[in-house]
């Protein structure tokens, strides 16, 4: 059994081993103008947990080894806190209340289905997609007329593609809500559309065999999708990203290539080699007041899950770090920018685990990005503040094409943009409400010059407050300013609603 | 000999193939029971959908969901069908068809509703399986008797007819809609135009 000690004697050892060879595509390939772009968003990964950003437990030595040939953008937020919200505002550079993906498996508004980068590119890019969650799988079928290698999210995984989605390629948004959402769902409260093929299917699936009990004491991971479990292993799906990496650096078109991976997703399962690091490591976190809607989860339980998490995320970083060692040694890094981020983060605190809700505080909103551009070979560090809204006009900017006027989004700085202390960051949860018309109710968050209001329009009277903290003197947002300085408070909620881009007929 | 075998062949496929209307009745009754069950869960979901879609994006879905009623009922059919050259082949009253099939499709969908009903919840995954097969067992056979039973009960029979009966409207409603369906998920399949 690996101790956390070995374990990070060894990642050390593998680490500096890796710094020492890693080459990182050094040079630009000669005569090329147009770079590739991959980029590698692991799900539900917060920067507050990761060692790159300052996590106490060493839990990234391998991206921390990759940071000392990259860009790392420190203050990094999401525009959302749950998949589709967040995803989509990368995608689209523009903030939730614009693009309007907010409800559970949502879908971005059709006015804005051309801003992505799959149509901005366009056909001079040889663009990939694996959406390994099943809400960028609905999010990306949008684009799929732009999209030339698109993989499932079963692909990787240990199982055969059962899904009837795949007969479905032309109208893949679509099919996806009749069939996940209403016809056949497993995951759901609901009892499905269908009696005999949900009844089949359900069974079908409850039934799957639970594949490599040896390594893994409590099951593998699984992708959570709504009509299905989707049973994989990180160590073969970050094989087939080398794999498809590997066959697109074979083209003669640069390449966009998008890995939307699931891990460290919820159910947290890492491999059993790391199922005893950190733990009794004497790592206890701070305890923060139960936030009024949450369904008070016991503090132990939190604890012992979010070791779990780390553990994973530790996992992925070996897989990582692997990946990209390879990559680097058939110089498949050349002339590549390789980003790695999130979605949005986790929360295992006041009450409550896991993402979405009501829930914007920092674990969830504070993602990590970390970008190498082809030829680094210093690091450099980022702490103006930024916003996964930006990734997209900065790409576009690098490939040299135009950046449409709805995108909300900047370039980052060090990459084209400069640092602007003075942006307000937000992020949306408005699950509740319609697509089309005025946000009632919902959470709102805004980041500032080191302050973050969080606000809650339509829950008063569940007993929720508005919350202003600063951030720079309390990180942990224990001690509530919204009364204290409500000066600030009221400057803060003005901003906000000026920027608020709500439907003008509603 | 060889003819008196050819003759046994064919009297047990074409001699036993239900009546048209058995055969439409029956029918009747499973398109009832599988449309109704689809419309009836559909209206938990409208209000989420018009959260984000519009009114083509609905139509779609629904345009889905008929679609696969239209398989599963012809699927159920089909079982049907095979349960009379199966389990009920000793049985030669050919008449009795409808009874003991409308008596097989009632109990095998009420023991599919009953049972995603009770264990929709994914915290009853394991529940879902942990006496299936106690289920469907009490279930067929508390089935197969009562199909047995239903031919001779003058009650039972009244009951069934009156149902199967009334429930053929459903096919002349549903059955066009789905093929109208079918043919608004072949259109957005194999055409750009959507969406």
């Amino acid at each position: 059994m690996l101790s956390r000690r070995d374990f990070l004697k060894a990642a050390g050892i593998m680490a500096s081993a890796s710094i020492a060879s890693w080459k990182l595509g050094s040079h630009l390939s000669a005569g090329s103008t147009q770079p590739n772009f991959i980029i590698i968003l692991c799900d539900s990964l917060s920067a507050r947990h990761m060692s790159s950003y300052g996590y106490v437990r060493s839990t990234t030595p391998y991206l921390d080894a990759f940071s000392a040939y990259s860009t790392v953008f420190h203050n990094h937020y999401s525009a959302g806190n749950y998949t589709t919200t967040a995803t989509a505002s990368m995608l689209t550079g523009m903030l939730p209340w614009k693009h309007r993906a907010y409800n559970l498996g949502g879908l971005v508004r059709s006015d804005y289905v051309n801003v992505n980068p799959y149509t901005l590119l366009g056909p001079g890019y040889s663009r990939l997609a694996f959406p390994q969650n099943p809400f960028p799988d609905r999010l990306l079928s949008q684009y799929l007329q732009d999209i030339d290698r698109f993989l499932p999210p079963s692909t990787f995984s240990l199982q055969e593609d059962h899904s009837p989605l795949q007969l479905f390629d032309h109208d893949r948004a679509i099919a996806s809500v009749a069939l996940e959402d209403f016809l056949m769902p497993v995951q759901d409260n609901t009892v499905g559309g269908t009696a005999l093929f949900g009844y089949m299917n359900k069974h079908r699936v409850l039934t799957e065999p639970d594949y490599q009990k040896v390594t893994y004491r409590h099951g593998v991971p699984v992708i959570l999708e709504t009509w299905n479990l989707i049973s994989y292993l990180n160590e073969q799906v970050y094989h087939g990203l080398y794999s498809e990496l590997s066959q697109l650096a074979q083209g003669k078109l640069p390449y966009f290539a998008y890995f939307h991976l699931y891990s460290p997703h919820y159910p947290y399962r890492p491999r059993n080699d790391y199922q005893s690091l950190f733990q009794d490591d004497g790592y206890l976190p701070v305890v923060k007041p139960v936030h009024p809607l949450s369904p008070r989860i016991d503090e132990g339980y939190l604890m012992s899950q979010g070791t779990l998490y780390d553990r994973l995320i530790s996992q992925i970083d070996e897989e990582f770090g692997r990946l990209i060692a390879r990559l680097d040694k058939e110089g498949l890094l050349e002339n590549t920018y390789l980003i790695f981020t999130s979605d949005h983060g986790e929360l295992f605190e006041r009450g409550y685990l896991g993402h979405g809700e009501v829930y914007m505080y920092e674990p969830v909103l504070h993602i990590p990005l970390i970008i190498h551009a082809p030829g680094q070979l210093t690091r450099q560090d980022v702490f103006g503040p930024t916003s996964n809204i930006d990734l997209l006009p900065t790409l576009l900017s690098i490939a040299g094409r135009d950046i449409p006027a709805d995108v909300d989004g900047r370039l980052l700085p060090g990459l084209g943009g400069v640092v602007d202390e003075d942006r307000p960051l937000f992020s949306l949860y408005a699950a509740e409400n319609p697509s089309f018309g005025r946000i009632r109710k919902g959470v709102m968050a805004m980041k500032k010059r080191g302050y973050k209001l969080i606000t809650y329009p339509g829950y008063d009277a569940l007993g929720a407050v508005d919350e202003l903290y600063d951030l720079e003197n309390d990180p942990h947002e224990l001690r509530n300013l919204a009364v204290a300085d409500s000066a600030r408070l009221a400057a803060m909620k003005d901003e906000l609603r000026t920027h608020l881009d709500e439907p003008a007929n509603t | 000999m060889i003819g008196k075998l050819r003759a046994g062949v064919l009297y047990m496929f074409t001699g036993r193939w239900p009546s048209g209307q058995g055969i439409l009745r029956t029918y009747g009754v499973i398109v009832f029971l599988l449309y109704s069950w689809t419309l009836l869960a559909s209206f938990y979901k409208l209000p989420s959908w018009m959260y984000f879609l519009d009114l083509y994006d609905i139509l779609s879905i629904y345009a889905y969901s008929f679609s696969a009623n239209l398989l599963e009922s012809l699927v159920l059919m089909a079982g049907a069908l095979l349960l009379e050259y199966t389990i009920f082949l000793p049985f030669r009253d050919r008449e009795g068809f409808q009874s003991r099939s409308v008596i097989m499709v009632i109990v095998v969908l009420a023991c599919i509703m009953t049972r995603l009903i009770l264990y929709r919840s994914p915290e009853k995954s394991m529940a879902f399986l942990q006496w299936e097969w106690v289920w469907w067992s009490l279930s067929l056979v508390g089935g197969y008797v009562m199909a047995l039973r239903a031919p001779r009960s003058r009650f039972l029979k009244s009951l069934i007819d009156g149902l199967a009966e009334r429930t053929v409207v459903f096919v002349y409603i549903y059955i066009p809609l789905s093929l109208l369906a079918l043919l608004m998920v072949l259109i957005r399949n194999i055409s750009w135009v959507v969406s």
